[in-house]
């Protein structure tokens, strides 16, 4: 039982910090990209790569991560330079859709299907976090301090210029802002953090492959982000808590695995829609003005 | 009296108390392709552990232990089985599991090995589950059997090119790998090579590519039902050349596909009319197969292991312990004979080679354990 | 030689199928600008809808078809009276609706896994699966007529919408709502035939693919997303621009992997879009792209 608690917690962690770096960009920048569990996969790739090949430790997979995952974040940006809207939301699930293509055939570096077996544990300042309790610890204050950066950047004044792009790209050029390089700065901290989410995942399952970074992955993700509400940076957190729990809650319906899982995507599918019926801010958003009807 | 009834009753609790603790079943795993496109191995897989657990608790248990098996479904992906081994391993606290298929169990190696919990893969068969600490594979690599297969195809029936088709995943590729080896040594050429997804259903593109290369043959590494779906779009494509694939088609999709028909093909020995068989098709309305005998033995193979184990380290159970008596004991009785690990974790089997007809292999050869 | 034809030829079958689904979703999405993901759910549902009525109510094979096609267009409708329509009536804005659309095709699609199982059903085609040699390519009839329901498809649609009242109608809400608001013609209602229009030229491509590899439930989120690129690269509200979007992406994955490996096949469509949309983010055709508003 206690063990299943760490596990939740741990993978509340994980999500806490890849909702919180999404919502960077769907909540303050109005860039809604369904690509970020590529940027997940790349961070965790990266960091997985860095510890079998090259034997760096936790600490160094993590700062590997994190740079790939900048340098990718090129890729989510400069297709939201040029459009906006439903363009960029095809245009990210392509991206997609490309990147897990090439996690499964450039297999003399992903060894494709077949995965990354044998990822170690991490080492934290010479104590091994080899079991889900220590883990726990390691992954929620990671989380917390993607918390605290998210913060202390939308309550900058680089937050409201975010914001005021969101509202009027046009509007903000006129202003004097440079809505290239705000594009850029905020696609590439939301894709570092993201990919050290990816990081953590790979040590602490200690095996990664494609299957884990999927279209459906991208879509849950956006869940977390859209339920939790997009307008409060503790959103993804509230929606990472309450919709991780139902799988959890599922196991113990001793139903056989082959209807939990659709049980599973059905309920978030369900969620999604009355949510946007009853409570389109997310739980914890506050209500934007409607435009009238 | 009524003092002296307590004592007895305190004594008695006294007395039973490390008996009932002792009670306690043996829980082991069992991760198997319950779903997908695999999920016909699964059927017989499971069916198989199943059969064997009743036995061995019908018969008494393990030490007079029950044995529970912990079925979990990996549905050909290897990230849902290594979640199902952290689970097993930190929830369940199993000492052994049953494992099947290569990439899955390649990825939940590491944590068995790091946990002390013992691995038996009786599906598997790529050339990497050999050589691995607390893995043992009571079914031959795949290595073996395309070696015979590329032996018969170049030296009796003179294939001189062959195309392959290739699942992009462990087995498929480590088969491919091995096909190419051997059929290169034995005086033939490989001309291309397309991979496709196990999970995918539609192949006309990769087999027009392979039908503009020529070739006498067609080599399917690939397993599952979209071999059957392989075999029938290329002959649509107008691929007549013959197709080769080993013992992993020998499931009732495959034989009884209408392309599938004149396959050669290896396969690893099983009788449709010994008494397990006719047991299993009785429990399960269907009929059994070499992997159902497979699964049968790995569970078999356990509880005399555990036996053993319980016997030495005076009653405690544990997957160390299981491991030294799988390497003391080497060589196990089951009902498809002597089983013997090798020094590389692995078994040798007969291997018998023959063409697909009607549904039926009609078999051409048989060719005994390591040779 | 001989490869280049096949690959032609397997892609102008691929190509018809994305073109079915990008005419429809390219109406729809023209004349409602909803981004309707949920399309994806609707050609699933057709798979199973002739499925069913083949191997489970034991109809012809023709009626099983016809029935799916009906019942995708009433699918269509009532996704939008029932959710689309209920969203805008409370003023949500465009992303919510578009996140109930996810939402749909994610519950759809795996309600659909539960009923049915992930594995593919197949129908009984009979002499539809005979193989049809052309010179050097390999065909089967059904791949023939999967090319003719398109082209009859995209032509029965330009039809109704130059010719009938109901299509002018549907033309003048896409070209300008408010104009036709005012000369009397009501939105929702338009909208609605718009969606039993679009889901019944969806349903051919849905019903045409479980008749040649069989039903399956997740098969539809990737032809949607195919014809919502199709779609742009054709150019928003244009019926040409989606044919010919829908017909070149077929082209583009077949053809594509004569020189490139095949593996790579699934990326390539994507992977020219990103590019192209980053080179020339209005499409070939249609009007100019507005960096519509989410």
């Amino acid at each position: 039982m206690l063990a299943y608690i760490a596990h939740y917690l741990v993978m509340v962690g994980i999500y806490t910090i890849l909702a919180t770096s999404l919502n960077l960009l769907v909540g303050y920048s109005g860039i809604f990209s369904l690509a970020h569990a590529a940027i997940y996969g790349i961070g965790a790739y990266a960091s997985a790569l860095a510890a079998l090949k090259l034997g760096l430790g936790f600490w160094g997979g993590l700062l590997v991560a994190a740079v790939v995952g900048a340098l990718a974040a090129a890729l989510v940006a400069i297709p939201s330079l040029r459009v906006a809207g439903d363009y960029y939301i095809v245009a990210s699930f392509g991206l997609q859709v490309v990147i897990l293509t090439v996690f499964i055939n450039w297999t003399s570096l992903t060894n494709g299907h077949a995965g990354l077996p044998g990822i170690p544990r991490p080492s934290v300042f010479g104590l091994m976090v080899d079991d889900p309790f220590r883990y726990v610890v390691l992954s929620l204050a990671l989380a917390g301090l993607t918390y605290a950066i998210c913060r202390r950047l939308t309550g900058s004044a680089f937050g409201r210029t975010l914001r005021a792009v969101r509202e009027d790209e046009i509007a903000a050029q006129a202003t004097g802002k440079n809505v290239v390089v705000v594009k850029i700065t905020i696609t590439t901290i939301s894709s570092a953090l993201g990919a050290l989410a990816g990081s953590l995942y790979a040590h602490y399952i200690t095996y990664i492959n494609p299957t884990s970074f999927t279209l459906d992955e991208s879509i849950f993700i956006t869940s977390l982000v859209i339920l939790g509400g997009t307008e409060r940076l503790a959103g993804p957190f509230v929606g990472a808590l309450i919709l991780l729990a139902v799988p959890e809650a599922l196991k113990f319906l001793a139903i056989p695995d082959t209807v939990a899982a659709p049980m599973r995507q059905i309920l978030y599918g369900a969620l999604l829609i009355l949510f946007m019926f009853v409570r389109p801010e997310g739980i914890l958003g506050r209500a934007r003005v409607r435009p009238a009807a | 009296m009524l003092k002296r009834f307590a004592l007895l009753v305190s004594l008695f609790v006294l007395a039973i108390t490390p008996a009932a603790a002792q009670q306690a079943p043996i829980k082991i795993g069992a991760i198997l392709p319950l779903t997908g496109s695999g999920a016909s191995y699964g059927v017989w897989m499971k069916g198989g552990t199943e059969m064997a657990a009743e036995e061995i608790n019908a018969a008494g248990g393990i030490g007079g232990r029950k044995l529970e098996v912990v079925y979990e479904d990996h549905a050909a992906d290897a990230s849902k089985a290594v979640n199902a081994m952290r689970r097993l391993v930190e929830v369940e606290k199993i000492p052994f599991t049953l494992t099947s298929y290569s990439a899955p169990t390649l990825a939940i190696q590491p944590i068995g090995a790091q946990n002390k919990v013992v691995m038996m893969n009786g599906g598997g068969q790529s050339d990497n589950l050999a050589n691995k600490d607390y893995l043992y594979n009571n079914i031959p690599v795949v290595s073996n059997e395309v070696g015979v297969l590329c032996d018969w195809l170049t030296k009796e029936k003179k294939f001189k090119a062959a195309v392959m088709i290739v699942a992009n995943d462990e087995a498929g590729r480590n088969s491919a790998k091995s096909f190419r080896e051997r059929f290169t040594a034995g005086g033939g050429k490989v001309l291309a090579e397309e991979q496709i997804a196990l999970d995918g259903n539609d192949f006309r593109a990769q087999l027009a590519k392979l039908k503009a290369q020529g070739g006498d043959l067609l080599f399917i590494s690939s397993y599952g039902r979209n071999v059957a779906i392989v075999a029938d779009q290329a002959r649509e494509l107008g691929i007549t050349i013959p197709m080769a694939a080993t013992s992993w088609v020998q499931i009732p999709e495959v034989l009884k596909a209408k392309g599938a028909q004149g396959l050669l093909t290896t396969r690893l020995p099983f009788s449709p009319d010994s008494p397990f068989a006719r047991k299993f098709k009785e429990r399960y309305k269907t009929d059994a197969g070499f992997f159902a005998v497979q699964y049968y033995s790995g569970t078999r193979i356990f509880a005399a292991a555990a036996e053993a184990a319980m016997k030495k380290g005076g009653g405690k159970l544990d997957g160390e312990g299981v491991k030294n008596a799988i390497e003391s004991i080497k060589a196990f009785d089951t009902i498809s004979g002597k089983l013997v690990f090798q020094p590389n974790h692995a078994a040798v089997m007969d291997i018998e080679v023959g063409v697909l007809k009607d549904g039926k292999v009609e078999v051409e050869k048989i060719i005994k354990a390591g040779q | 030689m001989d490869l280049a034809l096949q690959l032609l030829a397997t892609g102008l079958v691929v190509g018809s199928l994305y073109a079915l689904c990008a005419i429809g979703w390219g109406l729809i999405y023209g004349t409602t600008l909803h981004f309707h993901v949920a399309h994806g759910a609707v050609f699933a549902l057709a798979a199973y809808y002739a499925y069913v009525g083949q191997k489970l109510l034991h109809l012809p094979l023709v009626a099983a078809v016809l029935l799916a096609i009906v019942g995708a267009a009433v699918s269509g409708l009532l996704i939008d009276l029932l959710l689309y329509q209920q969203l805008e009536r409370r003023g949500a804005f465009r992303t919510s609706l578009f996140i109930a659309s996810l939402g749909l095709l994610i519950l759809l699609e795996n309600v659909l896994a539960i009923v049915f199982t992930p594995d593919p059903m197949r129908m009984d085609i009979g002499a539809l699966n005979t193989a049809v040699i052309i010179g050097p390519v390999f065909l089967t009839y059904l791949h023939i007529l999967t090319v003719a329901l398109a082209v009859g498809g995209y032509v029965a649609l330009v039809l109704f919408l130059k010719r009938s009242r109901w299509g002018q109608a549907i033309r003048a809400v896409s070209s300008a709502p408010e104009m036709a608001r005012t000369v009397g013609i009501d939105l929702n209602r338009v909208h609605l035939l718009t969606y039993a229009v679009g889901s019944a030229l969806a349903a051919p491509a849905g019903i045409l693919v479980a008749m040649d590899v069989g039903a399956e439930p997740f098969r539809g989120t990737r032809f949607v997303l195919l014809a919502s690129v199709g779609v742009i690269m054709g150019g928003i509200g244009s019926i040409p621009g989606a044919m010919l979007g829908g017909i070149f992406l077929g082209l583009l994955e077949n053809l594509g992997i004569w020189k490139l490996p095949s593996e790579w096949q699934a990326a390539i469509s994507f992977g020219v879009f990103l590019v192209f949309i980053v080179l020339r983010p209005r499409g070939f055709f249609g009007r100019t792209i507005h960096s519509a508003e989410i």
